[in-house]
């Protein structure tokens, strides 16, 4: 059973489409990392699922039921964007207020999320006196109140110290054990793909594909990257010194050479034809170069 | 919606705000009492003369200032009549909205609660009651600030003041859903400042009263909700000194609609 399925989903804001046709399917259980750049329309499709905005077309399930019935948002905890958080409060009211909202009438859940997210000690401290890491945390503990099924949440990882960051993942581990199902987005793809079971890559508002784990791996090839001088000789001397290798150009000094597997054999070969070799090595593709690559630019910012 | 008035609550009480305002409004009636007393009480008077702040001449001219009224006249022109307690009990609730958009807070809240009409209800719902508590605890202020001053003006009949009370209640929240919508609508403190200030303190619609009057064209603006407040019958007399609950009525049903298609309709 998916925990989340879209059909057509479609915003479109005045005549520019913000989120086309996005079918989306998130297994339950599964940690999805929804992969995108900036404008490309995660926060939308975000929003769309926690019902913070009306698709203009499209449905939403969550559970296999609309993301309006009452019983399945109490299955749903949410980050997106900014935590929002009241300044004048201390970590514990603003976690009070949720569970308020949420008709929670034990405050020791309240206890047990700061605790999960490190923030039982803040006391009195007030959040406007928060770093940014720290109300990060906090939005994660609100959207643990309650022990939802599904978490989204939205950058989740921005402002947190590298140790903050590890925390996080481990946390994520955690909930993941305890069966549950999270669609997170983030910029930071090595953090992402170290956590993530499943992907969705969306660009210009259409999900150009959605991958597991396993696929991307099998996906991501080994190549080995050479650094030449002369790229314009290079390429066709080592096309006929290994003709089973597909040789790729990066850009004016390196090529990517798959199938290759004796790299000292390829900088031998150069070094005979009197191509100097400035760098060579082994590289296994990643979910940034793979991301990358879909978006069709080669190295750009993410 | 009873979560969200829980959750809400629990927010006026650990808010400064709410007895920020508060204690202004004690500190006006202070003030205004404390004038009074200079003024109009032969007492106050005499140290009025002898600061300076009045000459004999003068005299005559203040001693009628508080002839006719009652403690309930004067709890009525210390606050309500002039807009005062409406900016100011405007400018609470429009904080008191508005922080849960600028701090994001809404979120929460609405990936929550999908059907919006909840988050209007529990809202007005807060507003209603710290509206009652405000109007009750000034006007037992009030009381108490007569006895301190030696009873300067009677007191009033409980009918009466259940029935100014009562409509000064719905007058006073059809003005809350006001400010409920113009935040809804802004979603700035900004804007609902402004707002609060225009229509609270009597501005906007004095100044187009004014102007409509050279034209013989300002009756239709007693139907407004300042002027229905300020004007309003002191006594229950006839049927017709109801129509200031059909403005409140009217009003409140009005802006609370607004505000809860508005919000239906925008995405957070």
């Amino acid at each position: 059973m998916f925990a989340i399925e879209t059909m057509a989903l479609t915003k479109q804001y005045g005549n520019r489409a913000a989120v086309k046709n996005l079918g989306m399917q998130v297994r339950e259980g599964e940690i999805y990392g929804f992969i995108g750049r900036n404008g490309a329309g995660k926060s939308t499709t975000l929003k769309m699922l926690s019902g913070l905005a009306q698709p203009t077309a499209g449905e939403v399930r969550l559970f296999g039921k609309p993301v309006s019935d009452p019983a399945v948002r109490r299955r749903l905890g949410v980050l997106i964007e900014a935590a929002g958080l009241y300044p004048r409060m201390s970590a514990r009211q603003n976690a009070m207020m949720k569970a308020k909202c949420m008709g929670l009438a034990d405050e020791e859940a309240v206890d047990t999320v700061l605790e999960k997210t490190g923030l039982l000690e803040t006391g009195k401290k007030k959040v406007r006196h928060f770093s940014m890491g720290m109300k990060q945390r906090l939005g994660v503990a609100l959207a643990l109140l309650g022990n939802p099924d599904l978490l989204i949440l939205d950058e989740p990882i921005n402002g947190l110290d590298p140790e903050g960051i590890r925390e996080f993942r481990e946390l994520l581990g955690e909930l993941k054990e305890e069966g549950k199902t999270i669609l997170i987005s983030s910029h930071i793809l090595g953090e992402l793909s170290k956590i993530s079971t499943g992907y969705g890559i969306i660009k210009d508002g259409e999900l150009i594909e959605q991958i597991t784990r396993e696929e991307l791996e099998e996906k991501c090839q080994d190549y080995f990257q050479i650094q030449v001088q002369d790229i314009t000789r290079a390429v066709p001397v080592l096309e006929e010194a290994f003709p089973g290798i597909v040789a790729e150009v990066m850009d004016k000094e390196s090529i990517r050479i798959y199938g290759a597997e004796d790299g000292a054999g390829v900088n031998r070969v150069l070094v005979e034809h009197q191509i100097p070799v400035c760098a060579s090595g082994f590289h296994r593709m990643d979910l940034e170069d793979y991301f990358l690559e879909r978006m069709e630019g080669g190295s750009r910012n993410v | 919606m009873f979560n969200l008035l829980r959750m809400d609550l629990y927010r006026v009480k650990r808010g400064r705000s709410v007895y920020v305002i508060f204690g202004i409004l004690l500190f006006c009636s202070v003030a205004i009492f404390g004038m009074l007393w200079l003024l109009a009480t032969p007492g106050g008077q005499k140290t009025a003369l002898r600061i300076g702040m009045l000459s004999t001449e003068e005299l005559g001219e203040f001693r009628e200032l508080l002839d006719g009224t009652n403690v309930l006249g004067l709890f009525r022109q210390a606050s309500l009549d002039a807009g005062m307690y409406n900016t100011l009990f405007g400018i609470w609730f429009m904080l008191f909205i508005c922080t849960d958009f600028q701090s994001g807070f809404i979120k929460n809240i609405m990936a929550l609660h999908q059907n919006r009409w909840r988050y209007v209800g529990s809202k007005l719902l807060t507003a209603g009651i710290v509206d009652l508590c405000y109007l009750l605890g000034h006007l037992a202020f009030t009381l108490l600030l007569n006895g301190l001053f030696g009873n300067m003006v009677p007191g009033a009949g409980w009918r009466e003041t259940v029935f100014y009370l009562s409509y000064a209640w719905l007058l006073t929240m059809a003005f809350a859903a006001l400010i409920l919508f113009a935040c809804v609508l802004f979603r700035n403190m900004a804007a609902g400042t402004l707002v609060a200030v225009l229509f609270g303190s009597g501005f906007l619609v004095m100044t187009l009263y004014r102007v409509c009057s050279l034209f013989h064209m300002g009756g239709w603006l007693e139907y407004t909700i300042y002027l229905s407040l300020a004007t309003g019958p002191e006594r229950y007399a006839s049927a017709r000194d109801l129509k200031v609950y059909l403005v409140g009525i009217g009003f409140l049903a009005l802006y609370t609609a607004a505000a809860g298609l508005l919000l239906k309709k925008r995405d957070i």
